[in-house]
């Protein structure tokens, strides 16, 4: 009888010792996979929405470093909504409106804190942006609103409302 | 995604089997108990010291982990006060796809308790249940050699140097300890934690926290130890 409950605290603790090494073996296995949590949602733009269509043809371009153009927006139609970037680390970008019906071209220099924005190690790096000023000419733009000020991976709301002057 | 949910099943497969040991481990004849045992076996039965071996291992294998002591009160087999201090480090230096390099280093602790669930409690192996609150306030440096504006193709690295953070967290363990030989025991926990409050500085997301591990989309985690009673 003393023997059986020696040999039956022995098994308990085999069996809980053999729990600890499997144990040990799963958490490894989980040390050994790794997952990548990067959001799908990873793309930083400023939304621009006019007060109504503009029947024109809208491009925009701005300057890079080596001072060629890059388009931003190429020629668009009846616009009444758009998003763009914005650069990661200039103070303020400039962007040139310029539209085909009334042969004009807007400067619009929009001026911002830059906020650099991290994930994670798997994930790219990026900045968020807050603007902080906003100046225009007014050759074709009657006047452009700041709707909201914070610009980061959620771009489903205006941060600005553009008021283009008549085309007739 | 065919792909992802076949690795998902069979990530599943393999937690279920390991569960099902698991309580095959547990001795089935031992029922579970919540309540405290009357007997004569005095309420302080003293002390426990323990070592974490699963986050220093994490630290030798790779770029990230910590290592954690804690001390455990033993008030008659079966709840078990403890503070757990460690020291948390990530050291991860050029990352072979995006090459952001992220490092910290800090101490954080735990306080929490563990109660033995096991019927017969004095046996030396325990079947625990407990919950912890963690707290660290740690710094970080994240930085890229060079990040390229991808439209208006500025260059200018990414620096951000000893940005202060915080956390508070909790958890809530399941854990079974197994005596060994003489003061020895091995155990093992598996954890769910949450985040109760964090600051995560001017980049608003940390990569890994000192005693909580990586904030992504798993809220587990796990430790093994040796504690030694005293």
């Amino acid at each position: 009888m003393m023997m059986t409950q020696q040999n039956k605290g022995k098994s308990i603790v085999c069996r809980t010792v053999l729990g600890c090494v499997a144990v040990l073996m799963f958490l490894s296995s989980l040390v050994a996979c790794s997952s990548i949590d990067c959001p799908v949602e990873n793309t930083v733009l400023s939304v621009y929405n006019l007060d109504e269509i503009l029947e024109d043809t809208l491009t925009i371009t701005s300057h890079r470093k080596d001072g060629s153009d890059t388009i931003l927006l190429n020629q668009g139609i009846n616009q009444s909504t758009f998003k763009l970037p914005m650069s990661f680390t200039q103070d303020v970008d400039v962007l040139f409106f310029k539209t085909k019906k009334l042969p004009v071209t807007d400067t619009v220099r929009i001026g911002k804190e830059n906020i650099p924005h991290f994930e994670s190690v798997d994930c790219g790096l990026t900045y968020f942006h807050n603007i902080t000023s906003l100046n225009h000419t007014t050759y074709g733009i009657d006047s452009i609103v700041l709707l909201k000020s914070r610009v980061d991976y959620v771009s489903n709301s205006p941060h600005f409302l553009v008021y283009f002057k008549d085309r007739d | 995604m065919s792909q992802t949910v076949h690795i998902s099943s069979f990530i599943s497969r393999i937690a279920i089997s390991f569960l099902l040991l698991l309580l095959s481990c547990v001795e089935t004849r031992a029922q579970l108990r919540l309540g405290y045992e009357r007997d004569s076996i005095p309420l302080f039965r003293g002390f426990a010291v323990s070592f974490d071996m699963a986050g220093f291992a994490e630290k030798m294998l790779g770029s990230h982990g910590q290592i954690e002591g804690a001390l455990r009160l033993n008030l008659h087999d079966q709840y078990f006060p403890i503070v757990e201090l460690g020291y948390g480090i990530a050291n991860h230096a050029n990352d072979a796809v995006t090459s952001i390099t992220y490092k910290t280093r800090a101490p954080y602790f735990r306080v929490g308790a563990d109660v033995n669930i096991m019927n017969k409690k004095h046996t030396g192996n325990r079947v625990f249940l407990g919950i912890r609150y963690g707290f660290t306030h740690y710094k970080v440096d994240i930085s890229h050699p060079l990040l390229k504006d991808p439209v208006w193709k500025y260059e200018e690295p990414y620096n951000i140097s000893g940005e202060p953070c915080t956390m508070q967290w909790g958890e809530v363990l399941f854990g079974l300890d197994a005596k060994i030989v003489g003061p020895i025991h091995l155990g093992w926990s598996g954890r769910y934690r949450f985040r109760l409050s964090h600051k995560d500085g001017i980049m608003e997301k940390t990569w890994y926290v000192p005693g909580y591990g990586k904030q992504d989309s798993s809220a587990l985690g796990y430790s093994f130890y040796i504690s030694f009673d005293i």
